[in-house]
């Protein structure tokens, strides 16, 4: 490179802000608003409103996102495998001395403002896995490539596992399946290793999961068959998306939310709620604003001028993209229920503010399509 | 160094992005249609359910702890209460349901009409309360009624009920709807402390107030299914609750209730004290309210009159209020003077009516003078010029440190909260907050407890508990069996307090100041009164001529037996006039009473 260029990659990041892709921002701000509204209307009937606080963390979620923006994504690829690291330490810390809540050992900190250490190795393994794949300049990637890529992406996810926290630690397959899709796994491995997912699958069945886990996937299959245990929780979110109809019943409105019949109203089953209470065409609209921030960030990842960029871009899209379809299919019963969280809407701290850190990254990216071009 | 896209991979990379823009987009769609088959084809049947087989969480309350003196006698309980609640989504015509209510209940409407604006956030089907406490034929009518109204139903609760209503009312406090921040906090506790529902009752003031957590157990809940008339089909699960701790005081309600009978009519605080523990014997501040009144939904006029009170009868005039304490003073005077060294109880001052100090003459209360003085008769005759005398010798920085030493200037530490901490005036105080230097003459006025110094009368019990005991500044408290209570050992020679002691007994022996207002009969105890000006330079007109606003106000501080002290009362009467006839004949009834003595009526004017 020269020293030219070098000059021109140090310009401000929006200088020219005509061609920035507003239509992310949006998207993210209008979901991140009728979030904070939903959770307000669900925790209306507890004892305590979680909207003054969720409304704080996406305002910090939205300097964040500026800042992410304005930042040259390239000094992440620099501190890859440093990143890496801190990473897996603070899944480690986390294991020794984190909180306790809602089952798992998942919480650093104290009082209310406590960090999930899974969202942070979300995506250092996310900037270390596109680092290692886009050095693979070819047109396809190979089994020892695909192992590598295994065994980076298993240490956090197997340190998740222990917490327990399997939602969370599932949610590195699309990350590195996304990535490696788009890194150029040729098609017949894709199909074979589909198959033997599957397979897995059927072994963790009978082997791998806990009691309760598979009480919730056989709940899942026949929820009426357990109405007043596990069931009860899928029975009654359903009732309350169903109940909504097309219009819905009006905004802190919903029998179902309002009554208290919803465990995790607020957080799992917030999107119930906003179903319960804006029917079908609120639904509609959530939906369209999701399909908005998917479909241009992977247009953008379409320009982007380098290899990692693309990578990054794609397996983030793909971790967010499943977040969106898991939890909205479990929330109206297609899916067994398990603690993945939707973005922008769901209430929590640390998962809000990765949420907009990606969405500054993407902008990062794209901002410096034209650069060296 | 990151790599760029070569151009001959860029098509495929493209079509891999391609294909999993397509996958997600699919994927959406299908969940779309999920959605679209739940809400729009599926959607009346889940309405159905959702409306039909109502499942309802009900509150079982918890009974809140019961409050008993220290014999057990029970002062505050529950009783149980019926609420008629309305659920808006079942009335067509909600100002016909209300008029319906308000004529079976013979209440007016637009209390009902209030009530329910309270309420206006809630949602419509949330059942929220319109009529309060109803009578059991009233809950009758309104059942009867049930298939004709179904948007009523009764709700059970627990109504508060202080049995001795204004006698025991400051140290039991009251309980009012809970609040936001009180929410706030109770949430941010996350478990630790008490946890608050909307619409809970909390205790705001008092004993019901500190003790709420141990008081308000735990509620428990039901989940039933009721069908579309809001009948119980079903009970689904149930979580009892847990009852909350009874809590066991130190009062004793009859001497509670003896003090308060004295007090009655009159506006003023006694306190009585167990000297060597500091458990608090009685408490009464008057005039007083009803907190029956807040138990059951205090009304905006009975609110409003009792703020709008001169008198302030929600004030707890034993810890929160603080006047100067005048001639009792003068106990805590002689011990410092004896402890520092300055007097001997045998040095005598000749009082010839007044003094003259610092270019300023300074007035005995008695024109005449007491003539040659010695500390006993200082004290049972009140003589000014001695303690001017003894001031001017100790100077304010000695003072001052004596008066902390026995509890003044500092919240007693009693659990009841809101306690004024008085005032010591020293010259440090004096730069501080005034920014001027103390004037010596100020030094004089202190030493006969007048200037700025200002106690509570719980301070003031607590002093006289010091001289009582023999050196303990103990902890008011007023649960009993609190954890050790703290107690402070004053380094001073017993001797000098048993000296102080004997004194307070010459102000009811012949001679002394509350001899013929308050001596008891069989009873040999030790006193020492007080009387602090209101209005200066009324010359000629009594005190007790004045109108009623600018009379004295009168204190009294006592223990008894004088040799072997058991209890510490102090009396303070506003505007009662001077300490020996506005309050020292009080002290000595509820002495009477406590040592079961009868009042001979011929002792007053005999001797």
């Amino acid at each position: 490179m020269t020293t030219a260029l070098r000059v021109a990659d140090e310009r401000p990041a929006f200088r020219n802000l005509s061609g920035m892709d507003w239509s992310l921002v949006v998207a993210s701000l209008l979901l991140a608003a009728i979030g904070t509204a939903t959770v307000h209307s669900a925790s209306s009937a507890m004892s305590f409103d979680y909207m003054p606080r969720q409304a704080l963390w996406v305002g910090l979620g939205a300097l964040l996102m500026v800042v992410a923006g304005a930042f040259n994504y390239k000094a992440l690829v620099d501190l890859a495998v440093a990143g890496y690291v801190g990473g897996v330490a603070l899944l480690v810390a986390v294991l020794i001395i984190g909180r306790v809540g809602g089952g798992a050992r998942s919480w650093i900190g104290y009082g209310a403002f406590g960090l999930q250490p899974a969202e942070v190795a979300k995506l250092t393994t996310a900037v270390l896995l596109a680092t290692y794949l886009a050095g693979v300049n070819r047109a396809h990637v190979g089994l020892k490539e695909i192992g590598v890529a295994a065994l980076l992406t298993g240490l956090p996810m197997a340190l998740i596992a222990l917490q327990p926290d399997l939602g969370s630690a599932a949610m590195f397959v699309p990350l590195v399946g996304g990535m490696l899709l788009v890194a150029g796994v040729r098609w017949r491995v894709i199909v074979s290793g589909l198959l033997i997912v599957l397979a897995l699958a059927g072994a963790l069945w009978f082997f791998g999961l806990h009691d309760y886990q598979r009480q919730r996937v056989q709940t899942f299959l026949n929820p009426a068959a357990d109405p007043l245990g596990a069931g009860y929780q899928v029975q009654q979110s359903k009732i309350a998306v169903g109940s909504g109809e097309l219009t819905g019943k009006g905004y802190m409105q919903g029998s179902q939310s309002q009554l208290r019949f919803l465990p995790a109203r607020h957080t799992d089953f917030v999107f119930a709620v906003l179903a319960e209470e804006w029917g079908f065409l609120g639904v509609i609209v959530v939906l369209i604003l999701y399909a908005v921030w998917i479909l241009n960030a992977l247009r953008i990842a379409q320009r982007a001028r380098e290899r990692v960029a693309v990578l990054l871009i794609t397996g983030l899209v793909s971790l967010f993209s499943f977040h969106v379809l898991y939890n909205t299919a479990m929330v109206v019963g297609f899916l067994p229920i398990t603690g993945i969280p939707l973005p922008f809407l769901s209430y929590g701290g640390s998962f809000t503010l990765v949420n907009f850190f990606i969405t500054g990254l993407i902008l990062s990216i794209d901002a410096r399509r034209y650069v060296n071009a | 160094m990151a790599l760029e896209v070569e151009r001959q991979y860029r098509d495929d990379l493209n079509l891999r992005i391609q294909v999993l823009t397509v996958a997600v987009s699919v994927l959406l769609a299908l969940v779309a249609g999920g959605y679209w088959y739940v809400q729009l084809v599926r959607g009346g049947h889940y309405r159905e359910l959702a409306e039909n087989n109502r499942l309802r969480r009900l509150a079982i309350r918890a009974p809140r702890g019961v409050i008993y003196d220290r014999a057990g006698k029970p002062l505050v309980e529950n009783t149980p209460s019926y609420n008629l609640l309305i659920d808006r989504s079942r009335t067509g015509d909600l100002t016909a349901s209300l008029s319906w209510a308000a004529g079976i209940l013979h209440r007016p409407a637009a209390e009902m009409a209030a009530n329910l604006e309270r309420a206006r956030r809630q949602p419509d089907f949330q059942p929220v309360p319109v009529a309060r406490d109803l009578t059991l034929a009233e809950v009758a009518r309104v059942s009867a009624s049930a298939l004709e109204h179904p948007e009523f139903e009764i709700d059970v609760g627990h109504l508060r009920l202080y049995r001795h209503g204004t006698q025991t009312a400051h140290v039991l406090g009251y309980l009012g709807e809970v609040n936001e921040d009180e929410l706030e906090a109770s949430a941010a506790a996350n478990g630790s402390g008490p946890h608050y529902r909307p619409g809970d009752l909390v205790g705001k003031k008092g004993v019901e107030r500190i003790y709420d957590p141990a008081l308000r157990g735990d509620d428990g809940e039901r989940s039933v299914v009721v069908d579309s008339r809001g009948r119980l089909i079903q009970e689904f699960t149930r979580v009892e609750s847990v009852p909350g701790t009874g809590i066991h005081l130190t009062l004793d309600l009859d001497l509670q209730q003896e003090a308060e009978r004295l007090m009655r009519d009159k506006v003023g605080a006694v306190v009585a004290l167990d000297p060597h523990d500091g458990s608090v014997l009685a408490m009464v501040s008057t005039p007083s309210y009803d907190p029956n009144a807040f138990a059951r939904g205090i009304r905006p006029a009975e609110w409003q009159a009792l703020l709008a009170d001169d008198n302030d009868p929600l004030q707890n005039r034993v810890i929160q209020n603080s006047f100067s304490p005048g001639s009792v003073f003068k106990v805590v005077m002689a011990t410092a003077g004896l402890a520092e060294g300055v007097i001997t109880p045998h040095d005598r001052v000749f009082c010839n009516g007044s003094v003259t100090l610092y270019g300023n003459r300074f007035r005995c209360w008695r024109p005449g003078g007491h003539g040659s003085v010695d500390l006993a008769k200082a004290i049972s005759q009140s003589c000014n010029v001695y303690f001017y005398q003894l001031g001017k010798s100790l100077g304010i920085e000695r003072i001052a440190k004596w008066a902390r030493k026995f509890g003044f200037g500092e919240p007693t530490g009693i659990e009841l909260g809101g306690e004024r901490r008085g005032l010591v005036p020293d010259e440090e105080w004096s730069a501080r907050v005034r920014h001027h230097p103390w004037y010596p003459g100020e030094t004089i006025s202190v030493a006969i407890g007048q200037g700025a110094l200002s106690v509570t009368p719980l301070q003031m019990a607590r002093a006289v508990a010091v001289i009582a005991n023999g050196g303990d500044l103990v902890t008011p408290h007023v649960v009993r069996n609190r954890q050790p209570v703290p107690v402070e050992h004053l380094d001073v020679d017993p001797g000098i307090l048993t000296i102080v002691r004997r004194a307070m007994g010459g102000v009811v022996a012949p001679g002394g100041t509350a001899y013929y207002s308050a001596h008891v009969e069989g009873l040999d105890y030790g006193g020492k009164t007080g009387t602090v000006q209101v209005v200066g330079g009324l010359i000629g007109v009594d005190s007790d001529d004045r109108e009623w606003k600018l009379r004295n106000h009168a204190w009294f501080a006592s223990f008894a037996p004088l040799d072997d002290p058991q209890i510490v009362v102090v009396v303070f009467n506003e505007h009662g006039g001077a300490g020996s006839s506005g309050a020292a004949p009080i002290a000595a009834d509820l002495y009477r009473y406590w040592f079961g003595l009868q009042k001979k009526k011929q002792a007053v004017g005999a001797a």
